[in-house]
């Protein structure tokens, strides 16, 4: 059954005045003028980069080929090259465990620091301002820093064995047992601030009252983390994951500057592998071959992350919304 | 008295894992700061030099002014010219960051008011940074090099402008969609061009907020190194390149100049991200997460 204001709303779109069609032709001439600079960008830059990469990943060609659409056409070979070749294994093994590892590790740090001063105390904005440092250095810095901290009768061992009392002294750039956890720690260093100042910006918005009434009950301050405020920050703990471990996968400059990949291959992930066939090797086909494949790679996770995002961002603005009704 | 006795020592162990982690991401910092006062003879002695003694400007002097006169050991650079690429750092940074605060914001504002973009394009957007840039740069370089873009400064504004639109179109959007509709339906009435309302209404009101924006997105290009690294030669430096590129011609570390060097680069990143400090939540989680 069509009700009366549909009836009304239907009418009035068949018989739209000569003013409201300008109207709505302004509108879209307007949406179209804002649109016209990102379609050129994707048109100019995206899409021929994407094309350009599609067009080596199945033409065998090298730097010493001149000119490169003389390059010959050879099929799903440059795919089979990456798929047989153990080093791309090991490269996809490396990265998803520094991945991983750096994303837990600073997520874990990150949140227990902000849980500790999520509620006002002395010191607080001080704190704060030293926590945040770290994210605020350039990738390339902490790399040399590191080198400068790390050799094996530098300050960072010497601290540590004057602490404990114990000879400390693992090599952590020569090594190539230590280097990958070297990255590792350095990666978490680096970025555990940004754990840190989202799980903190999580904590003090998630509501009051359930944790109040929680108190009012006598739960324990235990049950309380467990079964309010965790469910309550699922959102921002999705958000900090995700993103920090997308950042993660495309780490370079740190690793790069360190190690080169080395020693021996401890270091090699995905993108230094990668960089160190296309511009080391000079193997600009297979490079691209294998860029092609990492793409998908990362376009799958990214589309995986994206679902989670889009439902948890519904989540962050329903409980961004809702002290403004209140208001 | 059991509850007052808890809260103390709880207050306790936050101060004491605080302070432990305060320590751990300060130390660092402080390191390179003090190697770039040390003199060569201390910047990586066996036991390792705590505090600069005596402290020296030398490494400062040579490398920001080229003067070599301060130490005993000549430490000949090759060819390097940070002040250049601080030149070069400052324009490539500024201009791209502009370019994507002023594109993204209006983009952002046609997304939050007129739904330009679905929810589901401006996810897809997000993938313009989710993608590692080390998969596309290769094809980048060989695109830029048929243009004549490769190792110039248009070229890396280009590639970072297209990089950080993402950021400046979530972070601005977040901004503008706390701004009520009214009062550009009271200009609207009133007739002004939807443009005017534009840049004359709107973003004016969100003007403290596409600050932080600009800010937030330098921080991201001023560091930026992959891409600098393979779109440039020699013709055009960044600071992070030429950070990696600095040794010594007879001595591969110089422990000293390369820390003075980094200061000089960080200095400002801090300043700036310690002035936005309250919105680099909302930055980095691409305006979702607010304060």
């Amino acid at each position: 059954m069509t009700t009366l204001a549909e009836i009304s709303a239907a009418d009035r779109s068949q018989a739209a005045s000569p003013r409201e069609v300008s109207r709505a032709r302004a509108v879209r001439r307007f949406r179209w003028s804002i649109l016209a600079p990102l379609i050129a960008l994707f048109a100019f830059v995206v899409v021929p980069v994407l094309f350009l990469q599609l067009y080596f990943s199945f033409h065998q060609w090298t730097v010493y080929l001149g000119t490169w659409w003389d390059a010959e056409f050879v099929g799903l070979d440059l795919f089979q090259e990456v798929f047989t070749d153990p080093r791309f294994g090991w490269a996809v093994v490396r990265s998803l465990v520094f991945s991983i590892g750096s994303t837990v590790g600073c997520f874990v740090i990150g949140f227990a620091l902000a849980y500790l001063m999520h509620k006002p105390f002395r010191g607080q904005a001080v704190y704060y301002i030293l926590f945040i440092l770290p994210m605020l250095t350039v990738p390339i810095v902490v790399a040399y820093t590191a080198e400068m901290m790390l050799y094996q009768s530098g300050p960072v061992n010497d601290v540590i064995s004057r602490i404990t009392g114990i000879e400390f002294k693992p090599a952590w750039l020569t090594n190539p047992n230590f280097a990958l956890t070297a990255v590792m720690l350095l990666e978490i260093w680096n970025w555990t601030p940004f754990s840190f100042i989202i799980m903190l910006a999580g904590l003090s918005a998630i509501p009051k009252e359930p944790i109040e009434a929680a108190e009012i009950l006598g739960a324990s301050r235990w049950r309380i983390f467990w079964e309010v405020q965790l469910p309550l920050l699922r959102p921002v703990i999705m958000l900090a994951l995700v993103l920090r471990f997308l950042e993660a996968m495309a780490e370079f400059p740190k690793t790069w500057a360190l190690f080169q990949g080395g020693p021996g291959s401890a270091t090699e992930t995905l993108p230094v592998y990668i960089f160190l066939t296309t511009w080391q090797y000079f193997q600009v086909s297979k490079g691209a071959a294998m860029c092609y494949l990492v793409m998908m790679l990362m376009i799958a996770i990214v589309l995986v992350a994206i679902k989670l995002l889009q439902r948890e961002k519904r989540a962050l603005d329903a409980m961004y919304a809702k002290p403004a009704e209140r208001a | 008295m059991t509850k007052s006795r808890r809260r103390r020592i709880s207050a306790i162990v936050r101060y004491t894992v605080l302070t432990v982690w305060a320590l751990i991401a300060f130390f660092p910092i402080y390191w390179i700061v003090a190697t770039s006062f040390k003199i060569d003879t201390q910047w990586f002695a066996w036991p390792p030099v705590y505090v600069p003694n005596p402290p020296t400007l030398a490494n400062y002097l040579n490398v920001w002014l080229g003067k070599e006169e301060y130490t005993t050991t000549q430490y000949a650079i090759s060819s390097q010219k940070p002040l250049y690429s601080l030149r070069n750092s400052i324009v490539i940074a500024t201009t791209s960051t502009l370019l994507a605060v002023v594109f993204g914001s209006v983009i952002a504002y046609g997304v939050s008011r007129y739904r330009i973009l679905s929810d589901a394009r401006m996810f897809q957007l997000l993938m313009l940074r989710m993608i590692p840039p080390i998969v596309v740069v290769a094809p980048l370089s060989l695109y830029y090099s048929a243009l004549g873009l490769l190792d110039t400064m248009s070229g890396l504004i280009l590639i970072y402008f297209v990089t950080s639109l993402p950021y400046a179109v979530w972070m601005a959007k977040s901004f503008i969609d706390e701004v009520p509709r009214e009062i550009e339906q009271a200009a609207e009435l009133l007739g002004a061009s939807r443009w005017r309302t534009i840049f004359e209404i709107v973003l004016p009101l969100v003007r403290s907020g596409l600050v932080a924006t600009f800010l937030f997105i330098l921080i991201l290009t001023w560091s930026e190194y992959l891409l600098a690294f393979i779109l440039t030669k020699t013709e055009v430096t960044t600071l992070p390149i030429e950070l990696s590129k600095y040794q010594g011609s007879t001595e591969g570390r110089v422990y000293g100049r390369q820390a003075a060097l980094a200061v000089g680069i960080t200095v400002p990143l801090m300043i700036v991200g310690l002035a936005i400090r309250r919105h680099l939540a909302r930055g980095f989680s691409f305006g979702m997460v607010r304060r």
